[in-house]
């Protein structure tokens, strides 16, 4: 019988204690992961429990790499990830700025600043479908009205403008996660630092470049890094928003996974997709992970 | 360098008023230390000074210029934090030019600066290194040399050693001295710790609720306490407190401690009630000597430090000052106001419980006036 709480063996104890949990994990993260891997790896139409496996082969990869499609969502993703990202950033930073102040009514203006971030994302979306409407939209009618423009934008059917209202819906909806994550950063950042610099002579441009902004870096990494896997992973805005159209505008990597697989019916192809972003995101996380842990103190 | 005054300062957050009648003059080159318990006002009146803090009335002056409205950069002071203060992301050399960077003086010159300072502090070595790898020590040391780097006319210092371990905390403090000494830059220091106010000062404020209570030299403050609060709040231990009745015997004041006669060294017309309150510092007290007029004691506790004791013993019956004594925030506020503690420098051992003889001796006792605590 093995003594649990001596010291010799106590870490066994522990690895004992972990192992159902560890199980668990493998069970509903790794395994998908070795599935999707595997599927991709293999000429299916339909993925079916209980089929016969398919020989193993790479030309769902090298599709991949040959499609223009393919090429044409790394583009979308990378354009969309750069846009949303670096707005929501500015407009979360700006936010959190606001209302780290004192001033009246300040819980009041952190709940609005959280708000589209608590709205459901089809809901959301779904209103702005409505706003962004060539027709009957409140926001053609206002352009219009403010004779910014001189015909209805076709939201719809424009590439462009559909690309940039996918944007502006994930920009309302991704910059509060930024604004809060700034704020809590910015209320970690000690008075005195900022005290010192006004005695140090700094003035209120300074100080935010000397002091604001380096100690935000290592939230800034983190919630930049939240973004971006949000807009590479995120369905629902697009998909309720353009359905990845009009001809691939919108039509981001994790669009193009669910048309391989469920409109195509091509999930080799699909999960192929699926595997790359997979680690495309690794790779980016980890970058900019690397990189703002460093920058930390 | 420069003298620093303050005319009539008042500070008030709404109705609580943190600061009032804040009136001082502080001569260049004066190492002056602002002391008393914690929410005495201390702070704020430095943050008043560095310009962190708005004044509610008053003028504030340095080197004869009204700086009540201008801000903490431009006033020409230096300030060190509690907490330092560091830069967290910048090299100790970019946190010790940073003031010089921001007022916008060429790199090279900076440099010559910075390299000048961490000599002068013993940082050299360390110049490439952030604040996260330095001890608190040599921290504590960086957050002074971005004060002296910038040549100001005066220092500002918030509790700049409350962060140290006792060791160094002695250490750092008469570096600080001399630094300031070599320096001759007018010094305004903020402590709670009176054994700090009493080894470094030149000049003590001693400040309660907002309100100065005495400013003179260390030993002005020890040997004559214009009030109770300050005679209980200097010194360590604290001195001991006991009522007593007034007498005029000969044409003298006397009290009595315990049994015995105590002749006092204040005229009797200012003694007006029938009792006073009466203190006397653990040092002043001498134990042993027949020949002096005494009482004897029963020891309830021996400290002994080797040659050093304290001795401690019941304050005679009927004799111990209870309730509001107006002392509270010292360094003893928990001491039992039965007890009283004598401090002898002397060989011979003492055990608890032992009976020995006390004597007051005459020009050593303090009276206060039991109504208005102050020194009489």
């Amino acid at each position: 019988m093995i003594d649990f709480s001596s010291p010799r063996h106590r870490s066994k104890f522990g690895y004992l204690l972990l192992a159902p949990a560890v199980l668990l994990m493998a069970l509903i993260i790794i395994y998908p992961i070795l599935l999707s891997v595997d599927i991709s790896l293999q000429d299916v139409r339909i993925a079916r429990v209980g089929a016969d496996r398919e020989p193993w082969t790479t030309e769902n990869y090298s599709w991949l790499f040959n499609s223009g499609e393919f090429w044409n969502a790394v583009w979308v993703t990378a354009k969309m990830v750069l846009t949303v990202g670096g707005i929501s950033l500015i407009i979360g930073l700006a936010t959190a700025l606001l209302v780290n102040q004192r001033f009246r009514g300040r819980s009041l203006a952190r709940l609005f600043v959280a708000l589209p971030w608590a709205v459901p994302e089809v809901v959301a979306t779904v209103i702005w479908a409505w706003m962004l409407d060539s027709s009957f939209g409140v926001i053609n009618w206002l352009l219009l009205r403010a004779h910014l423009i001189s015909e209805p934008i076709q939201f719809a059917s424009n590439a462009t403008a559909a690309f940039f209202a996918v944007c502006l819906v994930m920009i309302w909806k991704g910059y509060p996660l930024m604004s809060i994550m700034l704020l809590a950063g910015l209320q970690s950042i000690p008075e005195e630092q900022y005290q010192a610099a006004r005695v140090d002579g700094a003035n209120v441009w300074k100080r935010f470049i000397y002091v604001t902004l380096p100690n935000l870096a290592p939230v800034i990494g983190v919630t930049a890094v939240m973004t971006t896997l949000w807009v590479f992973r995120d369905f629902a805005i697009i998909y309720v928003l353009t359905q990845g159209g009009p001809i691939g505008g919108t039509t981001t990597l994790s669009i193009l996974t669910f048309e391989q697989s469920f409109s195509f019916f091509k999930m080799g192809q699909g999960a192929a997709v699926g595997v790359v972003t997979m680690i495309i995101c690794a790779v980016i996380s980890r970058a900019l992970v690397g990189r703002f842990a460093s920058s930390a103190h | 360098m420069a003298n620093i005054r303050f005319n009539n300062v008042q500070k008030s957050y709404g109705p609580f008023e943190a600061i009032r009648n804040f009136d001082l003059s502080v001569e260049d080159g004066d190492f002056c230390v602002f002391v008393g318990p914690s929410g005495c006002g201390k702070s704020t009146a430095l943050k008043m000074l560095a310009g962190l803090e708005a004044t509610s009335g008053g003028t504030i002056e340095i080197g004869g210029r009204d700086v009540t409205d201008l801000g903490p950069g431009k006033r020409d002071i230096a300030m060190v934090f509690q907490n330092y203060a560091l830069y967290p992301h910048m090299t100790v050399r970019a946190n010790i030019g940073f003031g010089l960077k921001m007022r916008n003086m060429d790199k090279a010159q900076i440099n010559a600066k910075v390299e000048e300072a961490a000599a002068m502090l013993e940082l050299t070595d360390y110049l490439d290194r952030r604040p996260r790898a330095l001890s608190g020590g040599q921290r504590q040391r960086v957050a002074l040399g971005r004060a002296i780097v910038r040549e100001p006319s005066a220092f500002l210092m918030d509790e700049p050693l409350s962060n140290l371990d006792a060791k160094l905390r002695v250490q750092t403090r008469s570096e600080i001295v001399k630094l300031q000494k070599r320096l001759g830059v007018t010094t305004i220091y903020v402590t709670h710790d009176q054994v700090e106010a009493l080894t470094m000062a030149t000049k003590i404020v001693v400040m309660r609720g907002g309100v100065i209570q005495q400013i003179g030299t260390p030993e002005a403050l020890f040997e004559t306490p214009a009030n109770l609060f300050v005679a209980g709040f200097i010194g360590s231990p604290g001195m001991n407190f006991f009522r007593g009745p007034v007498e005029v015997e000969n044409g003298r004041a006397v009290t009595r401690f315990g049994d015995q006669k105590v002749t006092l060294n204040v005229a009797p017309e200012k003694l007006s009630g029938t009792h006073a309150i009466f203190g006397i510092r653990p040092e002043h007290m001498v134990v042993g000597d027949t020949t002096m007029p005494g009482a004897p004691v029963a020891l309830s506790l021996v400290e002994s430090l080797g040659t050093e004791k304290i001795l401690h013993f019941p304050t005679p019956k009927g004799q111990a000052l209870e309730g509001d004594t107006g002392i509270e925030g010292s360094d003893d506020a928990e001491r039992d106001a039965q007890t009283m503690l004598a401090r002898v420098i002397d060989d011979r051992r003492y055990r608890d419980g032992e009976t020995v003889h006390v004597a007051l001796p005459e020009g050593k006792v303090h009276v206060f006036d039991p109504d208005s605590h102050a020194a009489l």
